[in-house]
């Protein structure tokens, strides 16, 4: 006797589903034609949105934590140039070439695109090139099936591009909308770009927010990757995808300051020998937030490096989520690879959830991983308040120092100070018992 | 004025009492030192003074000017004017130095009422007082204390003195984990503060550092309250009989 059991979608997973039927038609066909799409959509049907007893999903259960409606696919809204600067924060001064996208569609009057020679940077289009690691994951499907826009970036070989790009994805419109989009980076052999992801809102304009990064760094390049979350509750669910050829650098950092979901991540293999990764990141979280932070590094090849540095900072109920896996193929001797994890735990009922995993199939390396969860030292508050420093103030500084550690890993110090001050005043607005 | 009556202190974890009807006073001005064997309490009413948690109060009162000092919180006794030198100064891994001098600096001048130091401002003072007891500004780009000597840590808690412009200094075990060369650099930022205006409380277990820091009285400080006070000659004759007759054996 055979029985057809038939796996019980859940009310977010039929929600998409229906979304996109409604929708389909008029997403741009240039992102992604209608069939690509469609099939995408099959996939996410077959895969559904993924739940805890998925390893890497373990506690980041989307089927439980999207109940709610799917929102509206944004559409392109108009955006004064100073609202925008203003939901950029510290970011607004940096001297940086910019690509503005407004709910998830490019607009050209906001960009200021460099015009270099060697730089070419048109839209995404099609389908990603897809591989294991992002045909397991669903929200790479609806990402696929959804998305609206991005930038095709090529850096031609030996160009190292004079200043830093920004694509600033900012929604608008006072409704909760899903803004989608995708980018594939392209640094050619012994090029350099530093890439500034920035997410904003304006008019507290909060959602679901899906953002597909395809990247290769061919031989001796070198791409420096920042991300800043936006500081309005919205759902954030983030794909880094990179391939490293020989002797490239990839150094990768992510500040989130608050969300209610946020899932970032990031999967990188070392194709070529030599290579190195360096990714740190800060996320902060109070009230319910709950914050993952998730990487797979794939040794692949001889000799290359990988560091990863995950550092929380969690008050009242928050959750931090915080995922290393290393894999070592058997080739890839000589690899050198180190993690840490640390959480700053400010209240009794915040929690930090740490899984490192090791998977060594070579016998040469050199791997390790630790991790701390702490509060604040009040040894240190207390010598702060004895100079004068408000308690308040005080751990809000101590705390910042913690934070400190990861910004550290960005290379421009622009960069760094705008960043710092995003931490500091998320802490200052946060941070207040 | 310093003014302490009669005060008790226990460790508010354990019953055992250790200080026992302490009274002392500290006219404006003036520098008292306070001398004792191991174990006599000094640096627990160094930290009473300074408002650390752990030790609880049972009795007595301490006096600031008037303001009864065991009702403030630590901040707030920072801008009545009270310091506290460490006697391990702490380090800050990721605070670099000048960051938490001029947070500190400009936190007091926003409580004591006066205007905050912009950063040019703020800079030259610290390269002035800093020139006076060797600190050069590069050494406060790093993070505070942090891979300091012990030299170093108590030139950078005279410093930390000079800016924030206290008026009642304790000093706690200063010349302890000191050269004879820090401690003169040391002893003579210390000198550089005295003033008509500032009161100072020189807590040490050596009489060294008070030919450095001659001070106006001396107390010796036993079995948790004061046995005995006089002039400087007082610390010469502890230096000549030791703490014998201060100890248990004596008792």
């Amino acid at each position: 006797m055979t029985t057809n059991v038939e796996i019980m979608k859940t009310k977010a997973e039929k929600a998409f589903a229906e979304h996109f039927a409604s929708v389909s038609g008029s997403l741009p066909s240039d992102a992604v034609a209608l069939d690509a799409r469609q099939a995408a959509m099959s996939r996410f049907d077959e895969l559904g949105l993924p739940h805890r007893r998925i390893e890497s999903w373990k506690y980041t259960d989307l089927r439980n934590a999207l109940t709610v409606d799917v929102p509206a696919v944004g559409d392109a809204t108009a955006v004064s140039a100073a609202d925008l600067d203003a939901a950029l924060g510290p970011l607004a001064g940096l001297d940086t070439y910019r690509a503005v996208f407004v709910n998830g569609r490019l607009d050209e009057g906001l960009s200021t695109l460099p015009s270099m020679t060697g730089v070419e940077i048109g839209s995404s289009s099609g389908a990603p090139a897809m591989d294991d690691a992002l045909a397991a994951e669903s929200i790479v499907a609806l990402n696929t099936a959804f998305v609206t826009g991005g930038l095709a970036i090529k850096i031609a070989d030996g160009v190292a591009v004079d200043k830093p790009l920004m694509i600033v994805s900012a929604r608008a419109g006072g409704s909760d909308l899903l803004v989608t989009t995708r980018h594939d980076v392209s640094v050619g052999t012994k090029a350099s770009l530093t890439l500034i992801e920035a997410f904003a809102s304006i008019g507290g304009t909060a959602g679901q927010s899906n953002a597909l990064v395809t990247i290769t760094i061919a031989d001796g390049g070198r791409l420096d990757h920042t991300k800043v979350g936006a500081t309005v509750a919205i759902s954030d669910l983030a794909t880094w995808r990179a391939h490293l050829g020989n002797e490239a650098t990839y150094r990768a950092f992510q500040l989130i300051p608050g969300a209610p979901l946020a899932r970032n991540q990031v999967f990188v293999t070392f194709d070529g020998e030599g290579s190195a990764l360096d990714f740190a990141t800060a996320a902060m979280g109070n009230g319910k937030d709950h914050i993952d932070s998730t990487i797979v590094v794939d040794h692949r090849a001889v000799g290359c490096t990988s560091r990863e540095l995950f550092k929380g900072v969690l008050d009242d109920s928050a959750r931090g989520v915080c995922q290393g896996k290393v894999i070592v193929q058997q080739i890839a001797q000589k690899t050198d690879g180190k993690q840490m994890a640390q959480a700053l735990m400010l209240s009794e009922d915040c929690e930090f959830d740490s899984k490192p995993e090791l998977e060594i199939y070579a016998d040469d390396v050199v791997c390790g991983h630790g991790s701390t969860s702490a509060e604040v030292d009040p040894d240190l508050v207390f010598y702060c308040r004895s100079r004068g420093i408000p308690e308040a103030e005080a751990k809000v500084l101590l705390t910042e120092s913690f934070v400190a550690e990861t910004i550290d890993h960005v290379s421009s110090e622009s960069l760094r100070d705008a960043l710092s001050e995003i931490a500091r005043n998320w802490l200052a607005a946060n941070h207040t018992k | 004025m310093l003014e302490i009556n009669d005060l008790h202190v226990k460790l508010a974890q354990e019953d055992k009492p250790i200080i026992k009807g302490l009274s002392l006073a500290v006219p404006k001005g003036e520098v008292h030192a306070i001398m004792g064997p191991n174990g006599s309490g000094k640096s627990t009413l160094a930290y009473v003074l300074a408002g650390r948690d752990g030790y609880e109060v049972t009795s007595g009162e301490v006096l600031w000017n008037g303001d009864n000092v065991l009702d403030m919180e630590p901040e707030e006794r920072a801008a009545a004017g009270v310091f506290l030198a460490f006697q391990y100064p702490m380090e800050i891994p990721g605070v670099a130095g000048l960051t938490f001098l001029r947070t500190a600096t400009n936190a007091l001048r926003k409580a004591r009422g006066d205007k905050e130091l912009t950063t040019p401002e703020f800079l030259r003072l610290v390269k002035e007082k800093g020139a006076e007891l060797n600190i050069d500004i590069e050494m406060l780009k790093r993070p505070v204390n942090v891979g300091f000597s012990g030299g170093e840590k108590k030139r950078s808690e005279i410093l930390q003195m000079a800016l924030l412009e206290p008026t009642m200094c304790v000093l706690d075990e200063t010349d302890s984990g000191l050269d004879i060369d820090a401690l003169r650099v040391v002893s003579e930022g210390v000198n550089a503060l005295r003033s008509p205006e500032r009161s100072m409380l020189m807590i040490t277990h050596y009489q060294r550092l008070l030919n450095y820091i001659v001070p106006d009285k001396v107390h010796v400080l036993a079995f948790g309250r004061i046995q005995k006070s006089g002039g400087k000659e007082l610390a010469l004759e502890l230096e000549q009989s030791g703490y014998a007759e201060y100890t248990d054996a004596a008792a």
